[in-house]
């Protein structure tokens, strides 16, 4: 499958080394270069800096062929707003985002964002490990 | 009327303070809480320290009783997504998002933001098309910079100049609205004769003001001098 993830941090990179190794196609976009050379010369991810949400790096990330959009930033408004374009402008059929403030989730909600809250599930864990 | 401005920095400061002039009911909401007390000590208004997302922080500021929200923080993405809280949660009629980059200024309103100002393209369209020509001056830019108001001087060397409005080359989506000549307005019909020293003001897609380089005529230089 052809993926692009927007946001280089941990969990895109450690994800866009997974999907490689099954043998998907990832494209990784971060505005921060560093990031992206940080994944390592082995990787063999296309990758692409710019703004996560913005229309020309996502056409150059090939998102009018992408069967999945992943949104991993740091910042949830650059997730929310890199996850509507993708769903309601590009038409992707698999757009997920991470929520990264857990005050921001009733956003995703509201605006139909499909999202991961990581903080929220791993406090359920604990819990119930408890 | 009643207006939530969110973002406290330079344009931020200065829209409320205009606002507020204009005699609008203005309530602010801003991140950084150094920035909050410095507004309310220089402007007599509602300050509330916050994130304009935060439903919680958007109640306190009453949005729910607010005509207008604008969001004019420096950070496209935000704008975006408070326009969006503001009017997903609270049924606002008329969100306003400061934007930089003005390629997101269609994107945002695809997203569902009411309106888009993006002082790059101001500029822009400024240095285009108000230094094109000493003879044809932009008045006014609506619609983001798809329609435009310009007035062209008339001059003997024009091909405009000694015709009838019925004769003359007009240009596609380009509509005459008014002709000063001297102190007299007139609005021009087919019988109007176009004469030396007129001031004809005209509305015009943008593309017809749009030219390749300084030496290439745009499509309504085109149609006056030729």
């Amino acid at each position: 499958m052809y993926i692009i993830i927007a946001g280089c941090g941990r969990v895109g990179s450690t994800l866009a080394k997974e999907f490689l190794d099954e043998g998907h196609d990832v494209v990784i976009i971060d505005r921060n270069k560093n990031r992206l050379d940080k994944l390592g010369s082995g990787v063999n991810a296309i990758r692409i800096v710019g703004v996560e949400y913005d229309i020309d790096v996502l056409k150059e990330a090939g998102i009018e062929q992408a069967d999945i959009f992943l949104a991993l930033t740091q910042s949830d408004s650059i997730n929310i707003a890199a996850c509507q374009i993708a769903k309601n402008i590009f038409n992707v059929e698999k757009v997920i985002a991470k929520v990264y403030d857990l005050g921001k989730e009733h956003i995703y909600t509201t605006l139909e964002i499909e999202y991961v809250n990581w903080i929220r599930l791993g406090i359920e864990e604990l819990k119930f490990r408890i | 009327m009643k207006v939530i401005v969110i973002g406290g920095g330079k344009v931020g400061f200065y829209l409320i303070k205009t606002l507020k002039q204009r005699k609008h009911k203005v309530t602010v909401i801003e991140k950084d809480k150094d920035l909050c007390n410095t507004i309310s000590e220089r402007l007599d208004i509602d300050v509330i320290n916050g994130d304009g997302t935060d439903l919680d922080i958007l109640k306190d500021a009453e949005v729910d009783v607010a005509d207008v929200v604008a969001a004019v923080t420096g950070k496209d993405e935000e704008n975006l997504v408070i326009c969006q809280v503001a009017k997903k949660n609270f049924n606002i009629q008329h969100t306003i998002a400061r934007v930089n980059n003005p390629k997101n200024q269609e994107v945002f309103k695809t997203l569902g933001v009411d309106n888009t100002v993006c002082s790059t393209q101001v500029i822009t369209n400024l240095v285009d098309w108000e230094c094109e020509s000493d003879q044809i001056k932009t008045i006014q830019v609506f619609e983001r910079g798809e329609m435009i108001l310009v007035e062209v001087q008339i001059d003997k060397k024009m091909s405009w100049c000694n015709k009838y409005v019925k004769n003359l080359n007009i240009p596609h989506n380009c509509v005459l609205v008014s002709v000063y000549r001297k102190d007299e307005i007139i609005y021009p019909k087919g019988n109007t004769l176009i004469q030396d020293k007129d001031k004809v003001v005209l509305v015009t897609d943008s593309s017809n003001m749009i030219s390749k380089d300084k030496d290439t005529y745009s499509v309504l230089e085109k149609a006056i001098f030729n």
